[in-house]
């Protein structure tokens, strides 16, 4: 178990290292099939944590300490890795996902200028995201949940010379860097009370703390949650983000990354059940962003923004779970998520990539007539992110409104958020399905589309994109509440679910029952309006303006943060810069000038001087010497 | 302990960094400088020496020992300074290598 953590955990760094070290030495291709090596050597090691820990006595379990890592009088962090339930599950996602997504950029990024760069940085996140999810304690957790912002960064701004992307990638940067400020105050407010990171002891201390305290602890670790999972009001780095590669947004900004935030409150509920208020503002938070980015997909044109919106909305429901308390159904939809979310983003990359970078859907229409197996695969996605059965959305998203419909007329306001998202989902999915992929092929589509030697893709990118359909189709078997739960059980050493979100059968079937109608509904008027163009998209003038401004809150933030500071800096310069420290700067430099000219005429060249000097300095100490005892 | 007293040695020992002393501000061949410093520096020796014996303690002779190496390679430095001096047909004065004024 130790061993297969620890290989888990490093396999990628060394790919990282060894890409670096070998520079132009090894091929773009070689460097290539390191990454993917590592990356599927920690999945190779998750697995083996993961039996190892199924067949030991210790479910609840296991730390595994290196060394310290840090230490300040009384308090000490180690490098120490967790192994437990929900530690080796994320492992499994991220390695295993992640596996799949590297060794489909190799097709993707196959003639690009800096491959190797890309998957130097590729190994780099696969380390940082794991760093974040087996960190023995909050400070690796933290550690890991920098540099998982750092690797975004460097990847969303992978093509540095595209203006956009380098504005994309400082606003993810700025948006995460809040986050990491809130929860290392938390962290602060823990230390403070209780001198220790340790997972432990920090749960152990929640119990005591004075409500003020818990609370502010609570909402730190909700800021950076909502920041890296992008929930509203941190949420507008995400659809920016699709300016990185395509599998850098299935890896980062679908699959793993920005599911970290319902990792964190899994991870830490001991601390949010004591602040229960802060997290059903969580629950709410999600419920709000699954209906914002529900509705602002329906509007967008560029096929990644939609799938980046869809996210939000996806991960709005996974805040839901978790914020309710049904930990475990949180959870699960995030393994669901990172299935299909990444296959529909790996199936619109294969079609990016046959049509040379477009990313418009307008000019896609009938590309599924030239792309038969991508469009299955496409289907296959957004069919399980729509949540009918038998695919796995329809098992993970429908426990979640049964969850939430258990508690008090809040729970029936988050469970009817989630329904009427569930609409959404049908709708906007749909409608991107439909306008891009039957018909008959657009002109652009005709004259831009080129196969690679007869088939859709190379063959790299088609195998994942083949493995992931088939997850995406049969992932969501493992658990069907309330008939069979082996995720809940699972997980419940850690992350017991509470009795609050334990619906009735009663309960889980009306949720199932709607939200599969809805969704269908959702399909339904998607084919109407889209698929046999029968019924003409509702002109809301107003609405739709509002919905393509993204509700207004990149311009929010200009107004509030932007520009009084850069009303600030001028006036600075103005004021300040200019009057005294650019009218004081030569003076101050024609004095030290003139005072350097005068030190140096001491500087005679002659020894004898130079003796004198030394002889003089001499006898005035002895002088002191002498008077002074 | 038999002979001198260590005040004789001290005096000759101040005698001898007097003469190099002496040496070093007069004269202009870089050479004689140098042989002046070497002066300075066994008058200094000799003090170290005479201190040890009259306190019983081995440190001054390891001090002398050191002094013995430090002045060897400033020979080294110096005489290689000289060679090169020469070399570029300069003259041999230190008053007029005066290069460094500021």
């Amino acid at each position: 178990m130790r061993n297969g953590a620890w290989i888990c955990l490093f396999a990628p760094l060394v790919g990282t290292v060894l890409i670096v070290l070998g520079g132009t030495r090894i091929s773009r291709r070689a460097a290539a099939w390191v990454s993917t090596i590592s990356v599927f050597t920690a999945f190779g090691g998750a697995l083996w944590a993961f039996f190892a820990l199924r067949s030991s006595d210790a479910r609840a379990g296991i730390t595994y300490s290196a060394w310290t890592w840090l230490q300040s009088g009384g308090f000490k962090v180690g490098l120490s890795v967790l192994v437990d339930p929900l530690s080796t599950m994320m492992m499994l996602i991220v390695a295993g996902v992640g596996g799949l997504i590297v060794l489909y950029s190799i097709g993707y990024m196959d003639g690009d200028d800096e491959e190797r760069r890309y998957f130097a940085y590729m190994s780099l996140f696969v380390f940082s995201m794991l760093l974040l999810v087996q960190g023995g304690n909050l400070l690796l957790l933290l550690a890991g949940w920098g540099l998982v912002g750092l690797s975004s960064y460097l990847l969303i701004g992978f093509w540095h010379e595209r203006p956009s992307a380098v504005a994309a990638a400082k606003k993810a940067f700025v948006m995460n860097a809040i986050g990491d400020a809130t929860m290392a105050l938390a962290f602060f407010v823990l230390i403070f009370h209780s001198n220790s990171l340790e997972f432990g002891t920090s749960f152990d201390t929640a119990q005591h703390l004075s409500p003020l305290a818990v609370n502010l602890v609570a909402l730190g670790l909700l800021g950076g949650a909502a920041a890296k999972s992008a929930q509203i009001p941190l949420h507008t780095w995400l659809p920016d983000a699709m300016e990185g590669p395509t599998p850098v947004s299935a890896l980062i900004h679908a699959a793993t990354m920005v599911t970290a935030g319902v990792y964190l409150i899994a991870r830490t509920h001991p601390i949010f059940e004591q602040a229960r208020t802060v997290e059903l503002v969580a629950a709410g938070m999600g419920a709000l962003t699954l209906l914002v980015a529900g509705l602002i997909a329906l509007v967008q044109t560029d096929i990644k923004r939609v799938i980046a919106y869809s996210t939000m909305s996806q991960i709005g429901y996974m805040f839901l779970g978790a914020g309710v308390g049904a930990y475990a159904n949180g959870m699960f939809h995030l393994m669901t998520h990172a299935f299909f979310k990444a296959l529909l983003f790996m199936a619109a990359g294969l079609v990016i990539h046959a049509l040379s970078g477009e990313q418009d859907i307008r000019k896609m229409r009938g590309i599924g007539v030239l792309m038969p197996w991508t469009r299955w695969a496409f289907l296959a996605g957004g069919l399980a992110l729509v949540g009918l059965p038998p695919f796995s959305g329809f098992f993970s998203k429908d426990s979640i409104i049964a969850a939430a419909l258990h508690d008090h007329w809040y729970g029936v306001v988050l469970a009817g958020a989630g329904l009427v998202g569930a609409f959404l989902t049908g709708l906007y999915t749909f409608r991107l399905y439909f306008i891009v992929f039957p018909g008959e092929p657009s002109a652009f589509a005709r004259e831009h589309h080129h196969a690679h030697h007869g088939k859709e893709g190379p063959l790299t990118m088609l195998v994942p994109v083949g493995v992931l359909a088939v997850l995406a189709v049969i992932g969501g078997w493992i658990q069907f509440s309330p008939f069979w739960h082996p995720l809940t059980n699972w997980l419940a050493p850690v992350s017991a679910t509470l009795a609050v979100a334990e619906p009735t059968n009663t309960q889980e079937a009306i949720a199932s029952v709607l939200a599969v109608l809805l969704g269908l509904a959702g399909v339904g008027v998607a084919w109407a309006i889209y698929g046999r163009g029968e019924v003409a998209v509702p002109r809301l003038p107003a609405v739709q303006r509002t919905l393509e401004h993204k509700l207004y809150f990149d311009e929010a933030y200009d107004a509030l943060f932007y520009r009084p500071a850069a009303a600030f800096a001028a006036w600075l310069r103005r004021d300040f810069e200019e009057p005294v420290i650019l009218a004081t700067g030569p003076d101050l430099g024609e004095g030290a000038l003139e005072l350097g000219q005068g030190a140096s005429r001491l500087q005679t060249g002659l020894l004898r001087t130079y003796v004198l000097f030394l002889g003089t300095g001499l006898a005035i100490v002895g002088i002191v010497f002498l008077v002074v005892r | 302990m038999s002979g001198p007293g260590v005040a004789w040695y001290l005096g000759i020992s101040a005698f001898l960094f007097g003469t190099g002393a002496l040496g070093v501000l007069v004269r202009r061949n870089p050479i004689i400088v140098l042989l002046s410093l070497e002066i300075m520096l066994n008058g200094g020796n000799l003090a170290l020496i005479a201190f040890s014996r009259h306190a019983h303690n081995g440190a001054g002779q390891i001090f002398a020992l050191a002094v013995m190496a430090v002045a060897a390679s400033e020979v080294c430095v110096g005489l290689g300074l000289v060679v090169a001096i020469h070399r570029r047909r300069l003259a041999l004065d230190v008053d007029r290598l005066s290069e460094l004024r500021g």
